[in-house]
């Protein structure tokens, strides 16, 4: 992998960080889940880089196209502009904050330290040919072949859920 | 091993899948809004599928870590929107979207 691509993959990942960074500290909701589009837009970058080109347009359809916006609705129809102001109202940071240095640093020294020296030896080269073929065709097969019972499932669960919010949400 | 060749091994993805997941787990404690919880939940079912996408290269170097991820996408689509149908309904009701006032089933 050459030098360039090897940096729009770092900006990507920080990209990803700073976002979400955005989306759990910025007051304003509107602005923390525009940033979230961000968030997602770096996730569907990463997941060119590993080799999952499918589940990165997956990826960007229904999360940039799809949840994002139905949050921004959300998020207009809850705050009128003139009747409520648009700023979350502030809770105490130390909690979280604690919580993120508690659980944050062994987790990050896990995936630097130890499984970086627990490496398996799997050759380089099978991972760039994974990582290059064309996946779409294995995918399609994988959901007719061994995944059929969860995708099936997964079919009921989104017939559900359509209906579900329909009727949550229809006027009386 | 300088920075580019960390990011793209398997030890970056797996640090920006916990900063991830940790930074939507503040955004679950930290928000009151309803909608900013939703926010935080997102960052935290994004976090898996990296991991998930990482290790389907890196260990495994087969496909059934994007069909899991797969799955998760749209589990969090479907989540998305029953959420915020409900979220929809209790501003509808109580004229607020903060997740402290919720209380009506409390007593």
């Amino acid at each position: 992998m050459t030098t360039g691509l090897k940096i729009v993959l770092l900006l990507a990942e920080l990209l990803c960080v700073s976002s979400a960074i955005l989306v759990t500290f910025h007051p304003n909701i509107l602005h923390a889940a525009v940033a979230l589009l961000f968030a997602f837009l770096g996730v569907a970058v990463m997941f060119v880089y590993a080799g999952a080109d499918f589940i990165a347009g997956v990826q960007v359809i229904v999360y940039v196209g799809g949840v994002t916006v139905l949050v921004l609705f959300a998020v207009m129809l809850t705050h009128w502009l003139y009747k409520v102001t648009l700023r979350d109202v502030r809770k105490k940071l130390i909690v979280p904050i604690v919580l993120l240095v508690i659980l944050l640093v062994p987790a990050v020294y896990k995936s630097l330290v130890e499984l970086a020296s627990s490496s398996q030896n799997i050759a380089p080269e099978r991972v760039a040919e994974f990582a290059g073929s064309a996946k779409t065709a294995l995918i399609g097969q994988a959901l007719l072949g061994n995944y059929l019972l969860p995708f099936e499932a997964i079919t009921i669960l989104l017939l559900g859920a359509l209906v579900g919010a329909v009727g949550l949400a229809r006027p009386k | 091993m300088n920075i580019l060749d960390w990011a793209v091994s398997l030890e970056g993805y797996l640090c920006v899948g916990a900063i991830l997941f940790f930074l939507g787990l503040a955004a679950v404690l930290y928000r009151r809004n309803a909608i900013g919880i939703l926010l935080g939940i997102e960052l935290i079912l994004n976090a898996a599928s990296i991991n998930f996408i990482a290790f389907s290269k890196y260990r495994a170097v087969a496909i059934d870590g994007q069909l899991v991820t797969l799955f998760i996408i749209l589990i969090a689509a479907a989540e998305a929107a029953v959420a915020l149908a409900i979220i929809l309904r209790l501003y509808r009701l109580r004229e607020t979207v903060d997740a402290g006032e919720a209380s009506i089933m409390r007593n």
